[in-house]
Protein backbone atom coordinates (compact mmCIF):
# COMPACT_ATOMS: atom_id res chain seq x y z
CA UNK A 1 0.00 0.00 0.00
CA UNK A 2 0.81 3.30 -0.68
CA UNK A 3 1.83 6.09 1.96
CA UNK A 4 -1.44 7.94 0.91
CA UNK A 5 -3.82 4.86 1.48
CA UNK A 6 -1.91 4.11 4.51
CA UNK A 7 -2.55 6.95 6.29
CA UNK A 8 -6.34 7.44 5.41
CA UNK A 9 -6.20 4.08 7.97
CA UNK A 10 -4.16 5.16 10.27
CA UNK A 11 -6.65 6.18 12.91
CA UNK A 12 -8.22 2.96 12.36
CA UNK A 13 -5.51 1.37 12.91
CA UNK A 14 -4.88 3.11 16.32
CA UNK A 15 -8.30 1.99 17.02
CA UNK A 16 -7.18 -1.77 16.39
CA UNK A 17 -10.74 -1.44 13.77
CA UNK A 18 -8.95 -3.03 10.64
CA UNK A 19 -9.09 -7.17 9.82
CA UNK A 20 -5.94 -8.50 10.58
CA UNK A 21 -4.07 -8.35 7.05
CA UNK A 22 -4.88 -4.80 6.59
CA UNK A 23 -3.26 -4.36 10.59
CA UNK A 24 -0.65 -6.27 9.42
CA UNK A 25 -0.05 -4.46 6.26
CA UNK A 26 0.62 -1.20 8.31
CA UNK A 27 2.15 -2.21 10.71
CA UNK A 28 4.89 -3.56 8.18
CA UNK A 29 4.75 0.01 6.40
CA UNK A 30 4.79 2.27 9.58
CA UNK A 31 8.17 -0.01 10.58
CA UNK A 32 10.15 1.11 7.12
CA UNK A 33 8.58 4.55 5.85
CA UNK A 34 9.28 7.24 8.30
CA UNK A 35 6.77 9.93 7.27
CA UNK A 36 3.99 7.70 8.12
CA UNK A 37 5.64 6.52 11.29
CA UNK A 38 5.52 10.39 12.61
CA UNK A 39 2.17 10.79 11.48
CA UNK A 40 1.33 7.59 13.56
CA UNK A 41 3.56 8.82 16.58
CA UNK A 42 1.68 12.08 16.13
CA UNK A 43 -1.95 10.70 16.45
CA UNK A 44 -0.48 8.92 19.41
CA UNK A 45 0.17 12.10 21.22
CA UNK A 46 -2.92 13.26 20.82
CA UNK A 47 -4.71 10.31 22.09
CA UNK A 48 -2.22 10.33 25.30
CA UNK A 49 -2.89 14.34 25.67
CA UNK A 50 -6.88 13.49 26.06
CA UNK A 51 -5.49 11.32 28.89
CA UNK A 52 -5.27 14.76 30.74
CA UNK A 53 -8.80 15.76 31.05
CA UNK A 54 -10.07 15.28 34.65
CA UNK A 55 -12.28 13.09 35.92
CA UNK A 56 -16.15 13.62 37.40
CA UNK A 57 -16.74 11.56 40.27
CA UNK A 58 -20.81 11.34 41.58
CA UNK A 59 -22.36 13.03 44.78
CA UNK A 60 -22.90 10.31 46.99
CA UNK A 61 -26.38 11.02 47.33
CA UNK A 62 -26.67 11.06 43.59
CA UNK A 63 -29.21 7.64 43.34
CA UNK A 64 -31.09 9.75 46.36
CA UNK A 65 -31.49 12.82 44.06
CA UNK A 66 -32.72 10.20 41.04
CA UNK A 67 -35.18 8.72 43.09
CA UNK A 68 -36.62 11.97 44.17
CA UNK A 69 -36.83 13.05 40.68
CA UNK A 70 -38.90 10.31 39.87
CA UNK A 71 -40.76 10.63 42.89
CA UNK A 72 -42.02 13.96 42.03
CA UNK A 73 -43.43 13.39 38.76
CA UNK A 74 -45.85 16.09 38.74
CA UNK A 75 -43.82 19.00 39.83
CA UNK A 76 -41.03 18.11 36.87
CA UNK A 77 -43.58 17.06 34.53
CA UNK A 78 -46.03 19.73 34.60
CA UNK A 79 -43.72 22.91 35.87
CA UNK A 80 -40.81 22.18 32.83
CA UNK A 81 -43.55 22.16 30.38
CA UNK A 82 -45.38 25.56 31.49
CA UNK A 83 -41.62 27.02 31.72
CA UNK A 84 -41.17 25.47 28.33
CA UNK A 85 -44.26 27.06 26.47
CA UNK A 86 -43.29 30.78 28.32
CA UNK A 87 -39.65 30.57 27.10
CA UNK A 88 -41.33 29.62 23.74
CA UNK A 89 -44.04 32.14 23.48
CA UNK A 90 -41.50 35.05 24.95
CA UNK A 91 -41.33 37.06 21.63
CA UNK A 92 -45.07 36.25 20.38
CA UNK A 93 -46.40 37.69 23.14
CA UNK A 94 -43.95 41.13 23.90
CA UNK A 95 -44.89 41.66 19.55
CA UNK A 96 -48.48 41.24 20.43
CA UNK A 97 -48.56 43.15 23.91
CA UNK A 98 -46.48 45.78 21.66
CA UNK A 99 -49.30 46.32 19.02
CA UNK A 100 -51.97 46.23 21.35
CA UNK A 101 -50.43 49.38 23.43
CA UNK A 102 -50.01 50.98 19.99
CA UNK A 103 -53.10 50.67 19.32
CA UNK A 104 -54.97 51.93 22.12
CA UNK A 105 -52.54 54.86 22.84
CA UNK A 106 -53.18 55.67 18.98
CA UNK A 107 -56.99 55.47 19.96
CA UNK A 108 -56.59 57.27 23.38
CA UNK A 109 -54.48 60.36 21.66
CA UNK A 110 -56.49 60.19 18.13
CA UNK A 111 -59.86 61.49 20.57
CA UNK A 112 -57.18 63.97 22.75
CA UNK A 113 -56.84 65.66 18.99
CA UNK A 114 -60.21 65.41 18.41
CA UNK A 115 -61.16 67.01 21.09
CA UNK A 116 -58.26 70.08 21.19
CA UNK A 117 -58.36 73.12 18.99
CA UNK A 118 -54.84 72.18 17.71
CA UNK A 119 -56.27 69.80 15.07
CA UNK A 120 -59.66 71.62 13.46
CA UNK A 121 -60.13 68.60 11.12
CA UNK A 122 -60.54 66.28 13.70
CA UNK A 123 -63.65 68.48 15.43
CA UNK A 124 -67.15 67.58 14.23
CA UNK A 125 -68.13 71.14 12.15
CA UNK A 126 -64.69 70.95 10.47
CA UNK A 127 -65.73 67.28 9.34
CA UNK A 128 -69.21 67.74 8.51
CA UNK A 129 -68.37 70.71 6.67
CA UNK A 130 -65.74 69.43 4.25
CA UNK A 131 -68.33 66.43 4.06
CA UNK A 132 -70.68 69.01 2.58
CA UNK A 133 -68.12 70.53 0.18
CA UNK A 134 -67.14 67.13 -1.26
CA UNK A 135 -71.31 66.45 -1.50
CA UNK A 136 -72.40 69.59 -3.12
CA UNK A 137 -69.44 69.17 -5.78
CA UNK A 138 -70.93 65.61 -6.56
CA UNK A 139 -67.66 64.21 -6.08
CA UNK A 140 -69.53 60.60 -5.10
CA UNK A 141 -71.65 60.04 -8.37
CA UNK A 142 -70.58 57.67 -10.74
CA UNK A 143 -70.30 60.96 -13.16
CA UNK A 144 -69.69 63.92 -11.83
CA UNK A 145 -70.68 66.71 -13.63
CA UNK A 146 -68.30 68.01 -16.05
CA UNK A 147 -66.30 65.30 -16.56
CA UNK A 148 -65.36 62.99 -19.30
CA UNK A 149 -67.53 60.54 -17.93
CA UNK A 150 -70.74 62.73 -17.80
CA UNK A 151 -69.91 63.14 -21.37
CA UNK A 152 -70.28 59.33 -22.15
CA UNK A 153 -72.79 59.25 -20.06
CA UNK A 154 -75.06 61.41 -22.00
CA UNK A 155 -73.87 60.31 -25.32
CA UNK A 156 -75.10 56.58 -24.65
CA UNK A 157 -78.39 58.40 -22.62
CA UNK A 158 -79.31 60.26 -26.21
CA UNK B 1 -15.49 -11.15 40.30
CA UNK B 2 -18.20 -9.19 39.93
CA UNK B 3 -21.20 -11.65 42.44
CA UNK B 4 -24.23 -8.92 41.46
CA UNK B 5 -25.97 -9.94 38.42
CA UNK B 6 -25.39 -8.21 35.49
CA UNK B 7 -27.40 -5.29 34.22
CA UNK B 8 -29.52 -6.79 31.37
CA UNK B 9 -31.51 -9.01 34.32
CA UNK B 10 -30.83 -6.04 36.90
CA UNK B 11 -33.57 -4.10 34.37
CA UNK B 12 -35.62 -7.33 34.34
CA UNK B 13 -36.07 -6.68 37.80
CA UNK B 14 -36.73 -3.20 37.56
CA UNK B 15 -39.32 -3.28 35.02
CA UNK B 16 -41.31 -5.26 37.82
CA UNK B 17 -40.49 -2.26 40.01
CA UNK B 18 -37.61 -3.39 42.39
CA UNK B 19 -35.80 -0.62 44.09
CA UNK B 20 -33.29 -2.21 44.81
CA UNK B 21 -31.98 -3.83 41.62
CA UNK B 22 -32.31 0.30 40.26
CA UNK B 23 -29.85 1.51 43.19
CA UNK B 24 -27.25 -1.53 42.32
CA UNK B 25 -28.03 -0.70 38.41
CA UNK B 26 -27.45 2.88 39.15
CA UNK B 27 -24.34 2.63 41.40
CA UNK B 28 -23.10 0.59 38.53
CA UNK B 29 -23.19 3.05 35.85
CA UNK B 30 -22.94 6.38 37.07
CA UNK B 31 -19.64 7.28 36.90
CA UNK B 32 -19.54 6.45 32.96
CA UNK B 33 -22.47 7.65 32.44
CA UNK B 34 -21.92 10.96 34.68
CA UNK B 35 -18.37 11.12 32.67
CA UNK B 36 -19.39 10.79 29.19
CA UNK B 37 -21.94 13.66 29.52
CA UNK B 38 -19.57 15.64 30.96
CA UNK B 39 -16.92 14.97 28.41
CA UNK B 40 -19.20 15.59 26.15
CA UNK B 41 -20.95 19.05 27.39
CA UNK B 42 -18.14 20.26 29.71
CA UNK B 43 -20.01 21.41 31.81
CA UNK B 44 -20.02 19.80 35.84
CA UNK B 45 -23.50 20.98 37.04
CA UNK B 46 -25.06 20.44 33.69
CA UNK B 47 -23.32 16.85 33.66
CA UNK B 48 -24.88 15.93 36.79
CA UNK B 49 -28.06 16.91 35.95
CA UNK B 50 -27.95 15.16 32.71
CA UNK B 51 -26.99 11.85 34.08
CA UNK B 52 -29.80 11.97 36.99
CA UNK B 53 -32.10 12.36 33.87
CA UNK B 54 -30.93 9.40 32.36
CA UNK B 55 -31.49 7.18 34.81
CA UNK B 56 -34.95 8.46 35.59
CA UNK B 57 -35.53 7.46 31.96
CA UNK B 58 -34.26 4.13 32.27
CA UNK B 59 -36.22 3.98 35.49
CA UNK B 60 -39.23 4.97 33.11
CA UNK B 61 -38.40 2.65 29.99
CA UNK B 62 -37.74 -0.39 31.81
CA UNK B 63 -41.10 -2.06 30.97
CA UNK B 64 -39.94 -1.49 27.43
CA UNK B 65 -36.52 -2.78 27.61
CA UNK B 66 -35.26 -5.77 25.77
CA UNK B 67 -32.21 -6.98 26.22
CA UNK B 68 -31.58 -7.37 21.92
CA UNK B 69 -28.05 -4.94 22.29
CA UNK B 70 -25.97 -4.78 25.55
CA UNK B 71 -27.01 -2.90 27.70
CA UNK B 72 -24.39 -0.39 28.00
CA UNK B 73 -24.92 0.40 23.86
CA UNK B 74 -28.48 0.74 25.19
CA UNK B 75 -27.78 3.18 28.35
CA UNK B 76 -25.34 5.44 25.96
CA UNK B 77 -27.67 5.52 23.51
CA UNK B 78 -30.46 7.42 25.73
CA UNK B 79 -27.61 9.47 27.28
CA UNK B 80 -26.51 10.37 23.30
CA UNK B 81 -29.66 11.34 22.48
CA UNK B 82 -30.60 13.38 25.84
CA UNK B 83 -27.01 15.54 25.21
CA UNK B 84 -27.74 16.37 21.52
CA UNK B 85 -31.38 17.40 22.48
CA UNK B 86 -29.97 19.32 25.25
CA UNK B 87 -27.25 21.26 23.05
CA UNK B 88 -29.91 22.00 20.52
CA UNK B 89 -32.33 23.59 23.09
CA UNK B 90 -29.31 25.10 24.71
CA UNK B 91 -28.42 26.50 21.42
CA UNK B 92 -32.14 27.67 20.19
CA UNK B 93 -32.20 28.91 23.90
CA UNK B 94 -28.74 31.53 22.86
CA UNK B 95 -30.94 32.28 19.69
CA UNK B 96 -33.54 34.09 21.31
CA UNK B 97 -31.73 35.65 23.97
CA UNK B 98 -28.80 37.90 24.00
CA UNK B 99 -25.84 36.05 25.54
CA UNK B 100 -23.03 38.63 27.26
CA UNK B 101 -20.77 36.51 28.07
CA UNK B 102 -17.52 36.58 27.30
CA UNK B 103 -16.28 32.43 27.28
CA UNK B 104 -14.88 32.08 24.04
CA UNK B 105 -12.45 29.46 25.05
CA UNK B 106 -9.93 30.76 22.85
CA UNK B 107 -7.48 31.59 25.74
CA UNK B 108 -4.01 29.72 25.23
CA UNK B 109 -2.26 28.24 27.80
CA UNK B 110 0.21 30.45 28.56
CA UNK B 111 -2.12 33.43 28.96
CA UNK B 112 -4.56 31.40 31.45
CA UNK B 113 -0.96 30.77 33.43
CA UNK B 114 -0.26 34.47 33.84
CA UNK B 115 -3.79 35.41 34.72
CA UNK B 116 -3.53 33.07 38.26
CA UNK B 117 -1.10 33.00 40.71
CA UNK B 118 2.08 31.02 40.27
CA UNK B 119 1.40 29.12 43.98
CA UNK B 120 -0.02 25.81 44.01
CA UNK B 121 1.59 25.79 40.36
CA UNK B 122 1.28 21.60 40.20
CA UNK B 123 -2.71 21.52 40.21
CA UNK B 124 -3.32 24.33 37.94
CA UNK B 125 -1.28 23.09 35.78
CA UNK B 126 -3.32 20.09 35.76
CA UNK B 127 -6.27 21.84 35.97
CA UNK B 128 -5.64 23.93 33.07
CA UNK B 129 -4.40 21.34 31.12
CA UNK B 130 -7.81 19.62 31.55
CA UNK B 131 -9.45 22.65 30.16
CA UNK B 132 -7.67 22.99 27.12
CA UNK B 133 -8.41 19.42 26.61
CA UNK B 134 -12.12 20.28 27.14
CA UNK B 135 -12.21 22.95 25.02
CA UNK B 136 -10.08 21.42 22.02
CA UNK B 137 -13.30 18.63 22.74
CA UNK B 138 -15.86 21.31 22.55
CA UNK B 139 -14.99 22.71 19.19
CA UNK B 140 -15.67 19.44 17.85
CA UNK B 141 -19.08 19.06 15.90
CA UNK B 142 -21.73 17.29 18.10
CA UNK B 143 -21.31 13.60 16.57
CA UNK B 144 -17.07 14.16 16.21
CA UNK B 145 -17.21 14.25 19.68
CA UNK B 146 -19.45 11.83 20.94
CA UNK B 147 -17.63 9.51 18.51
CA UNK B 148 -14.42 10.05 20.20
CA UNK B 149 -15.58 10.45 23.71
CA UNK B 150 -16.94 7.02 23.23
CA UNK B 151 -13.70 5.40 21.56
CA UNK B 152 -11.36 7.33 23.87
CA UNK B 153 -12.78 7.28 27.09
CA UNK B 154 -15.52 4.15 26.41
CA UNK B 155 -13.58 2.06 24.45
CA UNK B 156 -16.51 1.24 22.54
CA UNK B 157 -15.65 -0.37 19.13
CA UNK B 158 -16.49 1.08 15.99
CA UNK B 159 -19.50 -1.20 15.81
CA UNK B 160 -20.86 -0.57 18.81
CA UNK B 161 -20.24 3.71 18.57
CA UNK B 162 -22.45 2.91 15.31
CA UNK B 163 -25.16 1.65 17.49
CA UNK B 164 -24.91 4.78 19.62
CA UNK B 165 -25.33 7.34 17.80
CA UNK B 166 -27.62 5.76 15.04
CA UNK B 167 -25.05 5.86 12.13
CA UNK B 168 -23.08 3.41 9.72
CA UNK B 169 -19.38 2.16 10.94
CA UNK B 170 -18.37 4.15 7.90
CA UNK B 171 -19.32 7.08 9.25
CA UNK B 172 -17.96 6.05 12.47
CA UNK B 173 -14.57 6.13 11.10
CA UNK B 174 -14.79 8.63 9.21
CA UNK B 175 -15.97 11.23 12.16
CA UNK B 176 -13.17 10.02 14.15
CA UNK B 177 -10.81 10.42 11.41
CA UNK B 178 -11.80 14.22 11.23
CA UNK B 179 -11.85 14.47 14.82
CA UNK B 180 -8.42 13.41 15.31
CA UNK B 181 -7.22 15.68 12.49
CA UNK B 182 -9.02 18.46 14.28
CA UNK B 183 -7.72 17.55 17.69
CA UNK B 184 -4.21 17.41 16.83
CA UNK B 185 -4.55 20.89 15.21
CA UNK B 186 -6.11 22.41 18.18
CA UNK B 187 -3.72 20.51 20.57
CA UNK B 188 -0.60 21.07 18.82
CA UNK B 189 0.36 24.20 21.19
CA UNK B 190 -0.01 22.48 24.07
CA UNK B 191 1.88 19.47 23.33
CA UNK B 192 5.15 21.92 22.85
Amino acid sequence: MKCHNIQKRLSAYQDGELDPREQEQVRGHLLSCRACREQFAELERVWQTLEGLEQVHPDPWFYRQVVRKIKEPRERGLLPTLQQVFRLSRVPVAVSIILIIGLLAGTYLGSILARCDLFPFFQSNAVSDSLGVLTSMRVFDPAPPGTLAEGYYRMVSY
Amino acid sequence: MDILPPSEELMARIARGDEDAFEILVNRHQTSILNLVYRFIGDRTQAKDLAQEVFMRVWQSAKSYEPKAKFTTWIYRITANLCFNELKSARRKKWFSFNWSDEDGEHTFEETLSDNAPSAEDLLLEKERSRQISDALQSLPDNQRMALVLKRYDDLSYQEIAQVIGCSVSAVESLLVRAKRTLQEKLKNYEK
